[in-house]
Protein backbone atom coordinates (compact mmCIF):
# COMPACT_ATOMS: atom_id res chain seq x y z
CA UNK A 1 0.00 0.00 0.00
CA UNK A 2 1.43 3.34 -0.97
CA UNK A 3 2.00 5.95 1.63
CA UNK A 4 -0.51 8.74 1.87
CA UNK A 5 2.40 10.82 2.89
CA UNK A 6 2.40 13.05 -0.16
CA UNK A 7 -1.10 14.34 0.31
CA UNK A 8 0.09 17.66 1.64
CA UNK A 9 1.81 18.74 -1.53
CA UNK A 10 0.93 21.30 -4.13
CA UNK A 11 0.22 18.68 -6.74
CA UNK A 12 -2.03 16.71 -4.48
CA UNK A 13 -3.88 19.75 -3.17
CA UNK A 14 -4.56 21.03 -6.65
CA UNK A 15 -5.93 17.63 -7.60
CA UNK A 16 -8.15 17.69 -4.55
CA UNK A 17 -9.49 21.10 -5.47
CA UNK A 18 -10.17 20.06 -9.03
CA UNK A 19 -12.04 17.00 -7.85
CA UNK A 20 -14.04 19.11 -5.44
CA UNK A 21 -15.13 21.35 -8.27
CA UNK A 22 -16.26 18.42 -10.33
CA UNK A 23 -18.12 16.98 -7.38
CA UNK A 24 -19.89 20.26 -6.80
CA UNK A 25 -20.92 20.39 -10.42
CA UNK A 26 -22.05 16.79 -9.99
CA UNK A 27 -19.93 15.58 -12.82
CA UNK A 28 -18.31 12.90 -10.68
CA UNK A 29 -19.18 11.14 -7.49
CA UNK A 30 -17.22 11.41 -4.26
CA UNK A 31 -16.44 7.72 -4.52
CA UNK A 32 -14.80 8.27 -7.86
CA UNK A 33 -12.87 11.21 -6.49
CA UNK A 34 -11.54 8.98 -3.73
CA UNK A 35 -10.43 6.45 -6.29
CA UNK A 36 -8.63 9.18 -8.15
CA UNK A 37 -6.80 10.21 -5.01
CA UNK A 38 -5.75 6.66 -4.33
CA UNK A 39 -4.47 6.44 -7.87
CA UNK A 40 -2.52 9.62 -7.22
CA UNK A 41 -0.88 8.11 -4.16
CA UNK A 42 0.34 5.19 -6.20
CA UNK A 43 1.51 7.38 -9.03
CA UNK A 44 3.45 9.81 -6.89
CA UNK A 45 5.16 7.06 -4.92
CA UNK A 46 6.11 5.34 -8.11
CA UNK A 47 7.27 8.51 -9.79
CA UNK A 48 9.44 9.58 -6.91
CA UNK A 49 11.02 6.18 -6.65
CA UNK A 50 11.72 5.78 -10.33
CA UNK A 51 11.96 9.12 -12.02
CA UNK A 52 13.81 11.28 -9.55
CA UNK A 53 17.53 10.87 -9.31
CA UNK A 54 18.92 13.96 -7.65
CA UNK A 55 20.54 14.15 -4.27
CA UNK A 56 20.42 16.85 -1.67
CA UNK A 57 22.65 17.55 1.28
CA UNK A 58 21.85 19.77 4.17
CA UNK A 59 23.26 21.04 7.39
CA UNK A 60 20.92 22.30 10.05
CA UNK A 61 20.32 23.11 13.63
CA UNK A 62 17.83 20.71 15.02
CA UNK A 63 15.16 22.41 17.05
CA UNK A 64 12.85 19.53 17.94
CA UNK A 65 12.45 15.90 17.09
CA UNK A 66 9.56 13.55 17.50
CA UNK A 67 9.17 9.89 16.81
CA UNK A 68 5.71 8.42 17.02
CA UNK A 69 4.07 5.55 15.19
CA UNK A 70 7.20 5.05 13.17
CA UNK A 71 7.01 8.57 11.87
CA UNK A 72 9.77 11.04 12.49
CA UNK A 73 8.94 14.71 12.69
CA UNK A 74 11.75 17.22 12.88
CA UNK A 75 11.76 20.96 13.08
CA UNK A 76 14.96 22.42 11.76
CA UNK A 77 16.29 25.95 11.90
CA UNK A 78 18.71 27.76 9.63
CA UNK A 79 18.61 25.06 7.01
CA UNK A 80 20.91 25.11 4.06
CA UNK A 81 20.00 22.69 1.28
CA UNK A 82 22.77 22.06 -1.13
CA UNK A 83 22.17 20.50 -4.47
CA UNK A 84 24.57 20.12 -7.30
CA UNK A 85 23.16 23.09 -9.12
CA UNK A 86 21.76 25.33 -6.46
CA UNK A 87 21.78 26.27 -2.82
CA UNK A 88 18.64 27.03 -0.90
CA UNK A 89 18.48 28.54 2.55
CA UNK A 90 15.44 28.44 4.75
CA UNK A 91 14.93 29.67 8.28
CA UNK A 92 12.59 26.99 9.47
CA UNK A 93 11.68 23.64 8.02
CA UNK A 94 9.52 20.79 9.17
CA UNK A 95 10.40 17.30 8.03
CA UNK A 96 7.88 14.49 8.18
CA UNK A 97 9.43 11.17 7.33
CA UNK A 98 7.85 7.76 7.17
CA UNK A 99 9.74 4.54 7.31
CA UNK A 100 11.29 3.87 3.97
CA UNK A 101 12.19 0.27 4.67
CA UNK A 102 9.89 -2.72 4.90
CA UNK A 103 11.56 -3.90 8.05
CA UNK A 104 12.81 -0.54 9.02
CA UNK A 105 14.39 0.36 12.32
CA UNK A 106 16.17 3.46 13.39
CA UNK A 107 19.44 3.42 15.23
CA UNK A 108 20.15 5.62 18.17
CA UNK A 109 22.82 5.72 20.81
CA UNK B 1 15.98 21.85 -18.57
CA UNK B 2 14.78 18.82 -16.80
CA UNK B 3 18.07 18.22 -15.12
CA UNK B 4 18.03 21.69 -13.69
CA UNK B 5 14.53 21.50 -12.38
CA UNK B 6 12.93 18.08 -12.60
CA UNK B 7 9.78 19.14 -10.82
CA UNK B 8 7.72 20.28 -13.82
CA UNK B 9 8.50 17.19 -15.79
CA UNK B 10 7.79 14.98 -12.81
CA UNK B 11 4.50 16.66 -12.11
CA UNK B 12 3.44 16.38 -15.69
CA UNK B 13 4.25 12.71 -15.76
CA UNK B 14 2.33 12.15 -12.54
CA UNK B 15 -0.67 13.92 -13.96
CA UNK B 16 -0.53 11.81 -17.07
CA UNK B 17 -0.21 8.64 -15.06
CA UNK B 18 -3.13 9.50 -12.85
CA UNK B 19 -5.35 10.46 -15.75
CA UNK B 20 -4.53 7.28 -17.56
CA UNK B 21 -5.01 5.29 -14.42
CA UNK B 22 -8.49 6.60 -13.78
CA UNK B 23 -9.61 6.53 -17.38
CA UNK B 24 -10.99 3.04 -16.94
CA UNK B 25 -12.63 4.05 -13.71
CA UNK B 26 -14.38 6.89 -15.44
CA UNK B 27 -15.47 4.61 -18.23
CA UNK B 28 -16.85 2.09 -15.78
CA UNK B 29 -18.80 4.81 -14.05
CA UNK B 30 -20.23 5.87 -17.36
CA UNK B 31 -18.67 9.29 -17.19
CA UNK B 32 -17.82 11.07 -20.38
CA UNK B 33 -14.32 11.49 -21.59
CA UNK B 34 -14.80 15.22 -21.54
CA UNK B 35 -15.07 15.17 -17.77
CA UNK B 36 -11.70 13.52 -17.56
CA UNK B 37 -10.26 16.14 -19.83
CA UNK B 38 -11.79 18.84 -17.71
CA UNK B 39 -10.23 17.30 -14.63
CA UNK B 40 -6.86 17.26 -16.27
CA UNK B 41 -7.21 20.80 -17.44
CA UNK B 42 -8.34 22.01 -14.05
CA UNK B 43 -5.49 20.22 -12.36
CA UNK B 44 -2.87 21.59 -14.68
CA UNK B 45 -4.28 25.07 -14.36
CA UNK B 46 -4.11 24.98 -10.60
CA UNK B 47 -0.56 23.68 -10.62
CA UNK B 48 0.27 26.37 -13.12
CA UNK B 49 -1.23 29.07 -10.96
CA UNK B 50 0.64 27.96 -7.92
CA UNK B 51 4.22 28.95 -7.51
CA UNK B 52 5.27 25.35 -7.25
CA UNK B 53 6.78 25.20 -10.67
CA UNK B 54 8.00 28.06 -12.74
CA UNK B 55 8.50 26.16 -15.92
CA UNK B 56 5.20 24.41 -15.92
CA UNK B 57 3.62 26.97 -18.15
CA UNK B 58 5.70 26.01 -21.11
CA UNK B 59 3.30 23.33 -22.12
CA UNK B 60 0.23 24.78 -20.62
CA UNK B 61 -2.97 24.24 -22.42
CA UNK B 62 -4.31 27.72 -22.10
CA UNK B 63 -2.88 29.99 -24.71
CA UNK B 64 -4.06 33.53 -25.04
CA UNK B 65 -4.88 34.91 -28.42
CA UNK B 66 -4.00 38.26 -29.72
CA UNK B 67 -3.77 39.77 -33.10
CA UNK B 68 -1.09 41.86 -34.59
CA UNK B 69 -2.11 44.13 -37.36
CA UNK B 70 0.53 45.62 -39.49
CA UNK B 71 -0.15 48.50 -41.79
CA UNK B 72 0.18 48.24 -45.48
CA UNK B 73 3.00 50.73 -45.47
CA UNK B 74 4.95 48.40 -43.36
CA UNK B 75 4.77 45.56 -45.75
CA UNK B 76 7.06 47.07 -48.25
CA UNK B 77 9.45 47.86 -45.52
CA UNK B 78 9.45 44.41 -44.19
CA UNK B 79 9.85 43.00 -47.59
CA UNK B 80 13.23 44.51 -47.74
CA UNK B 81 14.13 43.40 -44.30
CA UNK B 82 16.86 40.93 -44.11
CA UNK B 83 15.24 38.83 -41.46
CA UNK B 84 12.00 37.07 -42.00
CA UNK B 85 9.15 37.72 -39.73
CA UNK B 86 8.82 34.52 -37.85
CA UNK B 87 6.72 34.70 -34.77
CA UNK B 88 6.00 31.25 -33.53
CA UNK B 89 4.01 30.75 -30.42
CA UNK B 90 4.79 27.44 -28.92
CA UNK B 91 4.59 24.94 -31.65
CA UNK B 92 1.25 25.72 -33.12
CA UNK B 93 1.77 28.93 -34.98
CA UNK B 94 2.77 29.01 -38.55
CA UNK B 95 5.60 31.22 -39.51
CA UNK B 96 4.97 34.39 -41.36
CA UNK B 97 7.41 35.40 -43.96
CA UNK B 98 7.75 38.77 -45.48
CA UNK B 99 6.41 37.44 -48.70
CA UNK B 100 3.17 36.68 -47.04
CA UNK B 101 3.03 40.15 -45.71
CA UNK B 102 3.42 41.59 -49.11
CA UNK B 103 0.58 39.70 -50.64
CA UNK B 104 -2.17 41.47 -48.82
CA UNK B 105 -3.01 44.99 -49.71
CA UNK B 106 -4.52 45.87 -46.43
CA UNK B 107 -3.18 45.38 -43.02
CA UNK B 108 -2.24 41.88 -42.17
CA UNK B 109 -3.60 40.07 -39.20
CA UNK B 110 -1.58 37.59 -37.35
CA UNK B 111 -3.08 35.56 -34.63
CA UNK B 112 -0.92 34.11 -31.98
CA UNK B 113 -2.53 31.34 -30.06
CA UNK B 114 -0.08 31.39 -27.28
CA UNK B 115 3.33 31.84 -25.87
CA UNK B 116 6.19 32.00 -26.20
CA UNK B 117 6.54 34.47 -28.99
CA UNK B 118 9.80 34.97 -30.67
CA UNK B 119 10.25 38.24 -32.42
CA UNK B 120 13.33 38.07 -34.54
CA UNK B 121 15.51 40.91 -35.55
CA UNK B 122 14.43 43.24 -38.24
CA UNK B 123 10.79 43.21 -37.29
CA UNK B 124 9.23 46.60 -37.09
CA UNK B 125 6.52 47.01 -34.56
CA UNK B 126 4.12 49.81 -33.94
CA UNK B 127 2.69 50.81 -30.68
CA UNK B 128 -0.79 52.03 -30.02
CA UNK B 129 0.16 55.64 -30.33
CA UNK B 130 1.50 55.03 -33.76
CA UNK B 131 5.18 55.06 -33.20
CA UNK B 132 7.25 52.68 -35.14
CA UNK B 133 9.97 50.67 -33.60
CA UNK B 134 12.33 48.24 -35.08
CA UNK B 135 13.53 45.19 -33.27
CA UNK B 136 17.24 44.97 -33.47
CA UNK B 137 17.83 41.78 -31.62
CA UNK B 138 15.73 38.71 -31.24
CA UNK B 139 13.24 38.96 -28.50
CA UNK B 140 11.39 36.21 -26.80
CA UNK B 141 8.07 37.02 -25.26
CA UNK B 142 6.98 34.50 -22.76
CA UNK B 143 4.04 34.21 -20.50
CA UNK B 144 4.32 34.74 -16.84
CA UNK B 145 1.96 33.39 -14.30
CA UNK B 146 0.13 35.09 -11.53
CA UNK B 147 0.34 38.59 -12.79
CA UNK B 148 -3.11 39.39 -13.86
CA UNK B 149 -3.84 42.76 -15.16
CA UNK B 150 -0.35 43.98 -15.64
CA UNK B 151 -0.06 45.95 -18.74
CA UNK B 152 2.48 45.50 -21.37
CA UNK B 153 3.22 48.72 -22.99
CA UNK B 154 6.65 50.15 -23.10
CA UNK B 155 7.65 48.84 -26.43
CA UNK B 156 9.27 52.09 -27.28
CA UNK B 157 11.60 51.33 -24.49
CA UNK B 158 13.10 48.63 -26.49
CA UNK B 159 12.88 49.53 -30.03
CA UNK B 160 14.40 51.99 -32.31
CA UNK B 161 12.09 54.78 -33.12
CA UNK B 162 11.62 55.35 -36.78
CA UNK B 163 9.47 56.96 -39.35
CA UNK B 164 6.28 58.93 -39.42
CA UNK B 165 3.49 58.19 -37.09
CA UNK B 166 0.56 56.56 -38.69
CA UNK B 167 -2.75 55.41 -37.47
CA UNK B 168 -2.56 51.80 -36.76
CA UNK B 169 -5.28 49.91 -35.13
CA UNK B 170 -4.70 46.79 -33.29
CA UNK B 171 -7.39 44.67 -31.88
CA UNK B 172 -6.85 42.40 -29.02
CA UNK B 173 -9.64 39.93 -28.95
CA UNK B 174 -8.73 38.60 -25.59
CA UNK B 175 -6.34 39.98 -23.09
CA UNK B 176 -5.82 37.12 -20.80
CA UNK B 177 -5.14 37.61 -17.16
CA UNK B 178 -1.73 36.23 -17.69
CA UNK B 179 0.25 39.06 -19.05
CA UNK B 180 2.98 38.92 -21.55
CA UNK B 181 6.38 39.64 -20.38
CA UNK B 182 9.56 39.21 -22.16
CA UNK B 183 11.81 37.10 -20.11
CA UNK B 184 15.29 36.12 -20.78
CA UNK B 185 15.66 32.54 -21.63
CA UNK B 186 17.90 30.48 -19.59
CA UNK B 187 19.50 29.04 -22.61
CA UNK B 188 19.92 32.21 -24.54
CA UNK B 189 20.69 35.73 -23.61
CA UNK B 190 18.07 38.02 -24.91
CA UNK B 191 18.94 41.62 -24.95
CA UNK B 192 17.42 44.55 -26.65
CA UNK B 193 19.26 47.29 -28.29
CA UNK B 194 18.25 50.77 -28.98
CA UNK B 195 19.96 52.50 -31.73
CA UNK B 196 22.21 55.34 -30.87
CA UNK B 197 20.99 58.82 -31.57
CA UNK B 198 23.22 59.10 -34.54
CA UNK B 199 21.33 56.42 -36.28
CA UNK B 200 17.93 57.68 -35.32
CA UNK B 201 16.36 59.93 -37.88
CA UNK B 202 16.02 63.48 -36.83
CA UNK B 203 12.94 64.11 -38.87
CA UNK B 204 10.42 62.29 -40.93
CA UNK B 205 11.67 59.04 -42.11
CA UNK B 206 11.13 57.68 -45.53
CA UNK B 207 10.61 54.14 -46.23
CA UNK B 208 13.90 54.14 -47.93
CA UNK B 209 15.63 55.29 -44.86
CA UNK B 210 13.90 52.61 -42.95
CA UNK B 211 15.12 50.07 -45.38
CA UNK B 212 18.60 51.36 -45.15
CA UNK B 213 18.44 51.34 -41.44
CA UNK B 214 17.24 47.83 -41.54
CA UNK B 215 20.08 46.66 -43.63
CA UNK B 216 22.59 48.48 -41.52
CA UNK B 217 21.42 47.01 -38.32
CA UNK B 218 23.23 43.93 -37.35
CA UNK B 219 21.58 41.37 -35.26
CA UNK B 220 23.88 40.86 -32.41
CA UNK B 221 22.68 39.22 -29.27
CA UNK B 222 25.81 40.28 -27.61
CA UNK B 223 25.08 43.93 -27.88
CA UNK B 224 24.64 45.72 -24.65
CA UNK B 225 21.50 47.46 -23.85
CA UNK B 226 21.34 51.18 -24.34
CA UNK B 227 18.37 53.29 -23.69
CA UNK B 228 18.14 56.74 -25.10
CA UNK B 229 15.04 58.18 -23.61
CA UNK B 230 15.87 61.67 -24.69
CA UNK B 231 16.24 60.71 -28.29
CA UNK B 232 13.01 58.84 -28.23
CA UNK B 233 11.17 61.69 -26.69
CA UNK B 234 12.58 64.05 -29.23
CA UNK B 235 11.24 62.03 -32.04
CA UNK B 236 8.01 61.21 -30.45
CA UNK B 237 5.85 63.39 -32.54
CA UNK B 238 7.38 62.38 -35.77
CA UNK B 239 7.64 58.70 -35.35
CA UNK B 240 5.60 55.66 -35.80
CA UNK B 241 4.72 53.08 -33.31
CA UNK B 242 3.99 49.51 -33.90
CA UNK B 243 1.40 48.13 -31.67
CA UNK B 244 2.09 44.76 -30.30
CA UNK B 245 -0.31 44.69 -27.44
CA UNK B 246 0.46 42.66 -24.48
CA UNK B 247 4.18 42.75 -24.97
CA UNK B 248 6.72 43.96 -22.54
CA UNK B 249 10.33 43.54 -23.31
CA UNK B 250 12.86 43.34 -20.63
CA UNK B 251 15.68 45.61 -21.60
CA UNK B 252 18.32 44.01 -19.55
CA UNK B 253 20.34 40.92 -19.22
CA UNK B 254 19.20 37.87 -17.49
CA UNK B 255 21.00 38.57 -14.27
CA UNK B 256 18.79 41.44 -13.42
CA UNK B 257 15.80 40.13 -15.21
CA UNK B 258 13.49 39.65 -12.29
CA UNK B 259 14.26 43.08 -11.01
CA UNK B 260 13.66 44.68 -14.33
CA UNK B 261 10.50 42.76 -14.83
CA UNK B 262 9.16 43.99 -11.60
CA UNK B 263 10.12 47.52 -12.45
CA UNK B 264 8.66 47.30 -15.88
CA UNK B 265 5.51 45.71 -14.71
CA UNK B 266 5.13 48.33 -12.08
CA UNK B 267 5.61 51.12 -14.51
CA UNK B 268 3.61 49.41 -17.16
CA UNK B 269 0.66 49.05 -14.91
CA UNK B 270 0.30 52.78 -14.98
CA UNK B 271 -0.58 52.67 -18.60
CA UNK B 272 -2.95 49.81 -18.37
CA UNK B 273 -6.14 51.78 -18.40
CA UNK B 274 -4.79 54.03 -21.02
CA UNK B 275 -3.81 51.17 -23.15
CA UNK B 276 -7.10 49.43 -22.85
CA UNK B 277 -8.89 52.51 -23.98
CA UNK B 278 -6.68 53.04 -26.92
CA UNK B 279 -6.81 49.56 -28.13
CA UNK B 280 -9.34 50.08 -30.81
CA UNK B 281 -9.11 53.79 -31.29
CA UNK B 282 -6.68 55.94 -33.06
CA UNK B 283 -3.91 56.89 -30.77
CA UNK B 284 -4.06 60.59 -31.03
CA UNK B 285 -5.51 63.44 -29.18
CA UNK B 286 -5.61 63.75 -25.48
CA UNK B 287 -4.06 60.42 -24.89
CA UNK B 288 -0.88 61.46 -26.52
CA UNK B 289 0.18 63.69 -23.72
CA UNK B 290 -0.49 61.03 -21.19
CA UNK B 291 1.43 58.58 -23.23
CA UNK B 292 4.25 61.03 -23.44
CA UNK B 293 4.47 61.38 -19.72
CA UNK B 294 4.17 57.73 -19.14
CA UNK B 295 6.73 56.93 -21.73
CA UNK B 296 9.15 59.24 -20.07
CA UNK B 297 8.48 57.56 -16.80
CA UNK B 298 8.77 54.12 -18.26
CA UNK B 299 11.93 54.95 -20.08
CA UNK B 300 13.47 56.33 -17.01
CA UNK B 301 12.45 53.33 -15.07
CA UNK B 302 13.83 51.09 -17.70
CA UNK B 303 17.01 53.01 -17.87
CA UNK B 304 17.61 52.92 -14.22
CA UNK B 305 15.59 49.85 -13.60
CA UNK B 306 18.33 47.61 -12.56
CA UNK B 307 19.97 50.21 -10.50
CA UNK B 308 16.88 51.61 -8.96
CA UNK B 309 15.80 48.27 -7.71
CA UNK B 310 19.00 48.00 -5.83
CA UNK B 311 19.12 51.58 -4.76
CA UNK B 312 16.52 51.39 -2.06
CA UNK B 313 18.80 49.05 -0.33
CA UNK B 314 21.24 51.75 0.50
CA UNK B 315 22.33 51.23 3.98
CA UNK B 316 21.15 53.90 6.25
CA UNK B 317 23.60 55.73 8.37
CA UNK B 318 23.94 54.29 11.81
CA UNK B 319 21.74 55.94 14.29
CA UNK B 320 23.27 58.57 16.40
CA UNK B 321 25.12 57.31 19.36
CA UNK B 322 22.98 57.89 22.37
CA UNK B 323 25.08 60.57 23.90
CA UNK B 324 22.59 61.01 26.62
CA UNK B 325 23.34 57.63 28.04
CA UNK B 326 26.15 58.89 30.11
CA UNK B 327 24.09 61.72 31.37
CA UNK B 328 21.30 59.43 32.37
CA UNK B 329 23.67 57.19 34.17
CA UNK B 330 25.12 60.06 36.05
CA UNK B 331 21.71 61.15 36.99
CA UNK B 332 20.95 57.75 38.35
CA UNK B 333 24.08 57.80 40.39
CA UNK B 334 23.18 61.11 41.81
CA UNK B 335 19.77 59.91 42.71
CA UNK B 336 21.18 56.99 44.56
CA UNK B 337 23.49 59.18 46.47
CA UNK B 338 20.71 61.49 47.35
CA UNK B 339 18.68 58.58 48.53
CA UNK B 340 21.50 57.39 50.67
CA UNK B 341 21.92 60.71 52.31
CA UNK B 342 18.26 61.02 53.01
CA UNK B 343 17.95 57.60 54.50
CA UNK B 344 21.05 58.17 56.52
CA UNK B 345 19.44 61.18 58.06
CA UNK B 346 16.24 59.35 58.67
CA UNK B 347 17.89 56.34 60.27
CA UNK B 348 19.90 58.25 62.82
CA UNK B 349 16.98 58.89 65.07
CA UNK B 350 18.58 57.00 67.89
CA UNK B 351 21.75 58.87 67.66
CA UNK B 352 25.15 57.25 67.98
CA UNK B 353 25.98 53.81 69.26
CA UNK B 354 23.91 51.92 66.80
CA UNK B 355 25.31 48.71 65.39
CA UNK B 356 22.98 45.95 64.21
CA UNK B 357 20.42 48.19 62.64
CA UNK B 358 23.09 49.88 60.64
CA UNK B 359 24.25 46.57 59.27
CA UNK B 360 20.85 45.73 57.97
CA UNK B 361 19.84 49.05 56.71
CA UNK B 362 23.08 50.45 55.64
CA UNK B 363 24.32 47.45 53.74
CA UNK B 364 24.10 49.31 50.51
CA UNK B 365 25.63 52.42 51.93
CA UNK B 366 29.09 53.55 52.62
CA UNK B 367 30.96 51.59 55.23
CA UNK B 368 31.67 54.70 57.16
CA UNK B 369 28.16 54.88 58.39
CA UNK B 370 28.52 51.66 60.35
CA UNK B 371 30.90 53.09 62.87
CA UNK B 372 28.23 53.61 65.43
CA UNK B 373 27.86 51.00 68.15
CA UNK B 374 25.23 50.71 70.75
CA UNK B 375 22.17 49.11 72.15
CA UNK B 376 18.98 49.48 70.35
CA UNK B 377 15.72 49.71 72.21
CA UNK B 378 12.69 47.76 71.07
CA UNK B 379 10.90 50.88 70.10
CA UNK B 380 13.82 52.08 68.14
CA UNK B 381 14.07 48.69 66.56
CA UNK B 382 10.54 48.96 65.31
CA UNK B 383 11.24 52.33 63.83
CA UNK B 384 14.30 50.92 62.25
CA UNK B 385 12.29 48.07 60.86
CA UNK B 386 9.94 50.47 59.23
CA UNK B 387 12.82 52.36 57.82
CA UNK B 388 14.35 49.17 56.63
CA UNK B 389 11.20 48.20 54.82
CA UNK B 390 11.08 51.43 52.97
CA UNK B 391 14.71 51.18 52.11
CA UNK B 392 14.50 47.55 51.14
CA UNK B 393 12.12 48.51 48.43
CA UNK B 394 14.95 50.41 46.87
CA UNK B 395 17.76 48.04 47.62
CA UNK B 396 15.92 44.80 48.00
CA UNK B 397 18.42 42.62 46.23
CA UNK B 398 21.36 43.61 48.34
CA UNK B 399 19.52 43.66 51.64
CA UNK B 400 18.00 40.25 51.41
CA UNK B 401 21.35 38.58 51.24
CA UNK B 402 22.59 40.34 54.31
CA UNK B 403 19.57 39.75 56.45
CA UNK B 404 20.83 38.04 59.55
CA UNK B 405 18.00 39.02 61.81
CA UNK B 406 14.97 36.84 61.12
CA UNK B 407 12.68 39.55 62.39
CA UNK B 408 13.77 41.92 59.72
CA UNK B 409 12.22 40.38 56.69
CA UNK B 410 11.93 42.02 53.39
CA UNK B 411 8.29 42.10 52.59
CA UNK B 412 8.61 42.21 48.86
CA UNK B 413 11.11 39.95 47.27
CA UNK B 414 11.30 38.22 43.94
CA UNK B 415 9.59 34.88 43.74
CA UNK B 416 12.03 32.12 44.32
CA UNK B 417 13.58 30.69 41.24
CA UNK B 418 11.67 33.10 39.10
CA UNK B 419 14.56 33.33 36.74
CA UNK B 420 14.74 29.61 36.24
CA UNK B 421 11.67 29.40 34.11
CA UNK B 422 12.45 29.02 30.46
CA UNK B 423 9.79 30.27 28.16
CA UNK B 424 8.82 27.46 25.87
CA UNK B 425 7.48 27.95 22.41
CA UNK B 426 4.00 26.79 21.83
CA UNK B 427 4.09 23.39 20.27
CA UNK B 428 1.49 24.12 17.63
CA UNK B 429 3.34 27.23 16.53
CA UNK B 430 6.61 25.41 16.55
CA UNK B 431 5.40 22.81 14.13
CA UNK B 432 3.44 25.26 12.07
CA UNK B 433 5.42 26.33 9.09
CA UNK B 434 4.98 26.59 5.38
CA UNK B 435 8.32 25.02 4.61
CA UNK B 436 7.63 21.32 4.77
CA UNK B 437 9.44 18.25 3.56
CA UNK B 438 7.53 15.02 3.24
CA UNK B 439 9.75 12.06 2.60
CA UNK B 440 10.76 8.61 3.73
CA UNK B 441 13.69 7.83 5.95
CA UNK B 442 16.25 5.13 5.42
CA UNK B 443 18.05 5.76 8.65
CA UNK B 444 18.04 8.30 11.45
CA UNK B 445 21.19 8.26 13.53
CA UNK B 446 21.98 10.10 16.71
CA UNK B 447 25.17 10.38 18.69
CA UNK B 448 24.81 12.54 21.77
CA UNK B 449 23.45 15.70 20.26
CA UNK B 450 24.66 15.03 16.72
CA UNK B 451 22.04 13.75 14.35
CA UNK B 452 22.38 12.25 10.92
CA UNK B 453 19.50 11.92 8.50
CA UNK B 454 19.35 9.54 5.60
CA UNK B 455 16.20 10.40 3.70
CA UNK B 456 14.78 9.46 0.35
CA UNK B 457 11.94 10.13 -2.08
CA UNK B 458 11.07 13.52 -0.75
CA UNK B 459 9.01 16.48 -1.86
CA UNK B 460 10.06 19.82 -0.46
CA UNK B 461 8.02 22.98 -0.42
CA UNK B 462 9.84 26.20 0.35
CA UNK B 463 7.99 29.46 0.03
CA UNK B 464 5.47 27.92 -2.30
CA UNK B 465 8.04 26.44 -4.62
CA UNK B 466 8.38 22.69 -4.88
CA UNK B 467 11.51 20.63 -5.02
CA UNK B 468 12.04 16.90 -5.10
CA UNK B 469 14.89 14.64 -4.21
CA UNK B 470 15.70 10.98 -4.48
CA UNK B 471 18.20 10.99 -1.64
CA UNK B 472 18.93 13.50 1.07
CA UNK B 473 21.68 13.32 3.63
CA UNK B 474 21.76 15.77 6.47
CA UNK B 475 23.70 16.63 9.57
CA UNK B 476 22.19 18.39 12.51
CA UNK B 477 23.11 19.45 15.95
CA UNK B 478 20.52 19.64 18.61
Amino acid sequence: MAYQLYRNTTLRNSLQESLDELIQSQQITPQLALQVLLQFDKAINSALAQRVRNRVNFRVFLNTYRFCDNVWTFVLNDVEFREVTELTKVDKVKIVACDGKNTGSNTTE
Amino acid sequence: MACFNPVPKLYRSVIEDVIEGVRNLFAEEGIEEQVLKDLKQLWETKVLQSKATEDFFRNSIQSPLFTLQLPHSLHQTLQSATASLVIPAGRTLPSFTTAELGTSNSSANFTFPGYPIHVPAGVTLQTVSGHLYKVNVPIMVTQTSGRAGILQHPIQQVFQQLGQPSVIQTSVPQLNPCCLQATTEKSQRIETVLQQPTVLPSGPVDRKHLENATSDILVSPGNEHKIMPEALLRHQESSQYVNLPGVVFSPQVSQTNPNVESVLSGSASMTQNLHDESLSTSPHGALHQHVTDIQLHILKNGMYGCESVKQPRNTEEPSNIPVSEKDSNSRVDLSIRVTDDDTGEIIQVDGTGDTSSNEEIGSARDVDENEFLGVIDAGDLKVLEEEADSISNEDSATNSSDNEDPQVDIVEEDPLNSGDDVSEQDVPDLFDTDNVIVCQYDKIHRSKNKWKFYLKDGVMCFGGRDYVFAKAIGDAEW
